[in-house]
């Protein structure tokens, strides 16, 4: 059972490791530290695997690790960066990479990380409020109230 | 707005996928395939067109020397590298790796199954590394350092323990460490349960161990453990046979894998577990004090 669960994890990975790859980016902002979550997140799950009960929702609860292991990154780096002004200089200047459209980007980066998640994950990642509900640990009434208010926000800064 | 998030949603999509993502995702799944055992997996090549250089299989005359060095008064158990594997490939591949023996020990069924193991596991390391070499395609780096060692933690009247760990570095590193720990008085390996008079041991540790974990968590922002609510992954309980060792305070320890409880960067991790907590449920004074 846990073989198969363990298996069934592995082919989601392979098959979704780009999904995986751009939400993790769209936390971190480059190549190397996405790249980090990833690894880290995959590691995470191996040794927790046991503790999946229900291989429907093996996608989710990846998604969760993914979010997870990324906040958790951008609370230490804050910390380290606040600690240091060189640190956050070189963080604040060279260290994001390029996009093409800086403003229309900038609309969605701008949002509060709780706001960021549910738009990336509801039209980005086309996942059910149910699922956006799992892997942000809030319960459904609470993503639907957050989700409107993330598409309001975002409005005002686009318009 | 429907047209201004299919744009967003167009950016979104437009993030690169660096070329290195599959080989991260595949030594990530390999490196971790197998639980809690020395064996590790790693990137697989396809030809096998790799120069090795010498293996210099190491049986030196000092370890020798060593073996027949056995104190006569004073600490009775002695460990020596009883083999030292050193490699250095001009592809970014290096390997050192040092076979503890253990000599000593009244109990020569117990010396001679430690020693054994100490062997094989890292002959598996050894052969892993070089099957790793082997599956390279020509000209293509390792970048890849594998570094196993030991030391003795523990070493007063009653109690012997021995921390075994293994390092590799690829890109990002992780470590595994392995512990044995021996009553020396009635010559013994001792396992976790063994030290308590009941299960109920799993339960007093782990939320000693939770208690531990806040109370860092508070002090020192930079710690993170898993354990928030709602983290698909949260540390809960130990295991029955959960690593530990007893340290020269006469102290429990109990010890994590990198990973087992916290992001990577934390590193392994290891609780001092306070005796007042356990003296109730400890089957004798002896060993933990």
């Amino acid at each position: 059972m846990v073989q198969d669960i363990r298996q069934l994890l592995i082919t989601t990975i392979t098959e979704k490791k780009e999904n995986y790859y751009r939400l993790a980016y769209s936390y971190v902002k480059n190549k190397d530290d996405a790249l980090d979550i990833i690894q880290e997140s995959i590691k995470k799950a191996l040794i927790s695997v046991d503790k999946i009960n229900d291989s429907q929702s093996i996608n989710s609860w990846f998604y969760k690790i993914i979010v997870h292991t990324a906040l958790d990154f951008l609370r230490k780096h804050k910390k380290v960066t606040l600690a240091d002004v060189d640190t956050l200089e070189f963080f604040s200047q060279g260290h994001e990479d390029d996009y093409q459209n800086i403003d229309l980007q900038k609309a969605i980066d701008d949002l509060p990380v709780k706001y960021k998640s549910i738009i990336i994950l509801r039209y980005f990642e086309d996942l059910k409020l149910e699922e956006i509900a799992i892997i942000l640990g809030e319960n459904i009434n609470t993503i639907k109230t957050r989700l409107y208010k993330a598409l309001e926000l975002l409005r005002i800064k686009m318009d | 707005m429907d047209k201004k998030l299919g744009k967003l949603k167009d950016h979104y999509m437009d993030i690169p996928i660096p070329k290195e993502l599959d080989d991260v995702v595949n030594r990530a799944l390999q490196t971790s395939t197998k639980k809690r055992k020395v064996a590790y997996k790693w990137s697989i090549g396809t030809v096998a067109a790799a120069i090795l250089l010498i293996a210099t299989v190491n049986s030196s005359p000092s370890a020798a020397n060593a073996m027949s060095n056995i104190p006569i008064i004073g600490k009775v158990i002695d460990v020596i590298t009883f083999q030292e594997w050193k490699e250095e490939k001009d592809n970014q591949a290096s390997m050192d790796i040092k076979v503890p023996a253990i000599s000593g020990l009244d109990n020569s069924g117990l010396e001679a199954s430690l020693n054994e193991k100490y062997i094989a596991e890292s002959k598996q390391l050894y052969q892993e590394f070089t099957k790793t070499l082997a599956e390279l395609k020509e000209g293509e780096n390792a970048n890849m350092a594998v570094t196993s060692g030991y030391e003795v933690l523990t070493d007063n009247d009653s109690i012997f323990s021995i921390r075994r760990y293994n390092v590799i570095t690829q890109a990002s590193s992780s470590t595994e460490m392995q512990f044995d720990t021996v009553d020396k008085k009635n010559q013994v390996l001792l396992t976790l349960k063994s030290l308590f008079k009941n299960e109920s041991y799993i339960d007093v540790l782990s939320e000693n161990i939770k208690a531990q974990i806040a109370e860092q968590m508070k002090s020192d922002p930079n710690k993170i453990y898993w354990v928030s609510e709602d983290d698909p992954v949260r540390f809960e309980k130990i295991d029955r046979n959960q690593k530990f060792y007893i340290n020269e305070q006469n102290k429990l320890v109990i010890a994590f894998d990198q990973y087992e409880v916290a992001p990577g960067y934390m590193g392994p991790v290891e609780f001092i577990i306070p005796t007042d907590e356990i003296s109730d449920i400890l089957v004798g004074k002896e060993y933990i004090k």
